[in-house]
C-alpha cells in the first residue's frame, strides 16, 4: 500500500466525514415556518433528489441512437407505472431495472 | 419486527419508526445500484495500476463514488498531492447539505446520538432514501439509519473488490444484465422523487433540473450537481407558496 494513496484516502475521507456529520449537529427546529432558512432547507430535500435524477440520467440521454429511446422509455415508464400501483420505492426501482435491461435484451436479440 | 430502542414520545415502542432490519431492507435499491457501479471502479482502479488493496481502502476510507473515480483519474495523470486532495474535498462539499435537511425533516425529538457513526454513510443516495421514507410516513430512528448506511456501504466495498479482482470484461458475457444494473441508479431517483414528490415543489424540482443540465454541459458534472442544488433550494426560498412550514 503506498503511502500517498492511503493519505489521500485518510485526508480526503476525514473532510468527506466532516462534511456528513457536523452538520447534523445543528439545532434547526427553534426557527420559525416560513422564514427564508426554513424554507431553503426544505426545498433542499426535493432539489437534491432531482438533481441526482438528472445527473444520472443524462449520459443515457446523450445519444439517443440505437435502442436508447426504447430502453429509457421502458426503464422509466416501469418506475411510474410500478410506483404508481406500488407505492414502493424498492420494487418501483428494480422494476425499472428489469423493464430497461430487458428492453436492451429484446432490441439486441431481435435486431 | 421492533427493536427495544426504538421508541415513541410516550416511551412505548413506536411502529412508524424504522428498525435496523428495515433500513437494510430500503438499501436494496441502492445495493443493487452500487456494486456494479464499484465493480467499474475496482476494474479501473486497477487499470491504472492501483492494488487490490489500494482499491479497497480507496472504498473503504474515502467512500465517494464520484470523487473516487476523479481520484483515480488525477492519480493516473501523476497530479500534484495536494491539487488532488482540494480537488476531491471540494467535491464533497454538497454533502454539507444533506445533514441539516435530514434532521430538520426527522422532527426535534429525533435521537442524533449515534450520528457521529452513521452519518459516516449519507452518500447521494442513503440521503434520497432516508428523506423518501421520511416523507412517506416513516418516523426517523438510528437503527433505520445505520441498516440504511451499512447496507450501501457494504455493496460499495465488496463491488469494488469483486472489480478489482475480476479485471475488466466480467459482465460481457451478460449485457442486458449489464445495462440493467447501469439503470438502477437513474430509477432509484426517479422513485425517491415520486415518493417526494407535491405540487408546491415542483418550481424548485424543475429549476433544480435545468440548472443540472445547463451547468453539467458548459462545465463539468460536479459544478452542475452544486448548480442543481443550490438553485433548487434558492428557488424554495423565493417560492413562498413552498411547504417550508414542513418539519
Amino acid at each position: 500500500m503506498r503511502l500517498e494513496i492511503l493519505s489521500l484516502a485518510v485526508i480526503v475521507g476525514a473532510c468527506n466525514w466532516a462534511f456528513r456529520y457536523f452538520p447534523t449537529r445543528a439545532n434547526l427546529h427553534e426557527l420559525p415556518p416560513g422564514s427564508p432558512v426554513t424554507r431553503f432547507l426544505a426545498a433542499t430535500g426535493p432539489a437534491a433528489i432531482g438533481t441526482l435524477f438528472v445527473a444520472s440520467a443524462l449520459p443515457l440521454v446523450k445519444d439517443l441512437s440505437g435502442p436508447a429511446p426504447l430502453t429509457l422509455g421502458a426503464g422509466v415508464g416501469a418506475v411510474l407505472l410500478v410506483y404508481a400501483i406500488s407505492r414502493s420505492v424498492v420494487i418501483a426501482t428494480l422494476a425499472g431495472a428489469i423493464a430497461y435491461g430487458g428492453a436492451f435484451w429484446l432490441f439486441a436479440t431481435s435486431s | 419486527m421492533t427493536s427495544p430502542d426504538i421508541t415513541g414520545p410516550t416511551g412505548r415502542l413506536d411502529p412508524q419508526a424504522g428498525t435496523f432490519l428495515e433500513g437494510l431492507w430500503a438499501s436494496l435499491p441502492i445495493v443493487l445500484g452500487y456494486v456494479p457501479i464499484a465493480f467499474a471502479f475496482g476494474v479501473a482502479a486497477r487499470g491504472i495500476g492501483l492494488t487490490l488493496a489500494e482499491a479497497v481502502a480507496l472504498s473503504l476510507i474515502l467512500y465517494s463514488g464520484g470523487a473516487q473515480f476523479v481520484a483515480l483519474a488525477l492519480i493516473g495523470s501523476g497530479a500534484p498531492f495536494l491539487v488532488s486532495a482540494f480537488t476531491l474535498i471540494a467535491m464533497g462539499l454538497r454533502h454539507l447539505l444533506y445533514g441539516p435537511t435530514l434532521m430538520r425533516r426527522a422532527g426535534p425529538g429525533a435521537s442524533r446520538r449515534h450520528a457521529w457513526a452513521w452519518a459516516w454513510g449519507l452518500t447521494d443516495e442513503v440521503f434520497g432514501t432516508a428523506l423518501g421514507a421520511l416523507a412517506r410516513g416513516r418516523r426517523f430512528s438510528e437503527p433505520f439509519m445505520f441498516g440504511l448506511g451499512l447496507g450501501a456501504y457494504l455493496a460499495w466495498a465488496s463491488g469494488t473488490a469483486m472489480g478489482a479482482y475480476a479485471g475488466s470484461g466480467a459482465l460481457a458475457a451478460w449485457p442486458a444484465v449489464e445495462t440493467g444494473l447501469g439503470f438502477m441508479l437513474p430509477a432509484l431517483f426517479l422513485a425517491l422523487l415520486l415518493s417526494v414528490l407535491s405540487r408546491a415543489q415542483l418550481p424548485v424540482i424543475g429549476i433544480a433540473a435545468v440548472a443540472t443540465i445547463a451547468v453539467t454541459l458548459a462545465w463539468s458534472g460536479t459544478a452542475g450537481l452544486l448548480a442543481g442544488m443550490i438553485a433548487g433550494a434558492v428557488a424554495g426560498v423565493l417560492n413562498r407558496r413552498g411547504d417550508g412550514g414542513a418539519p
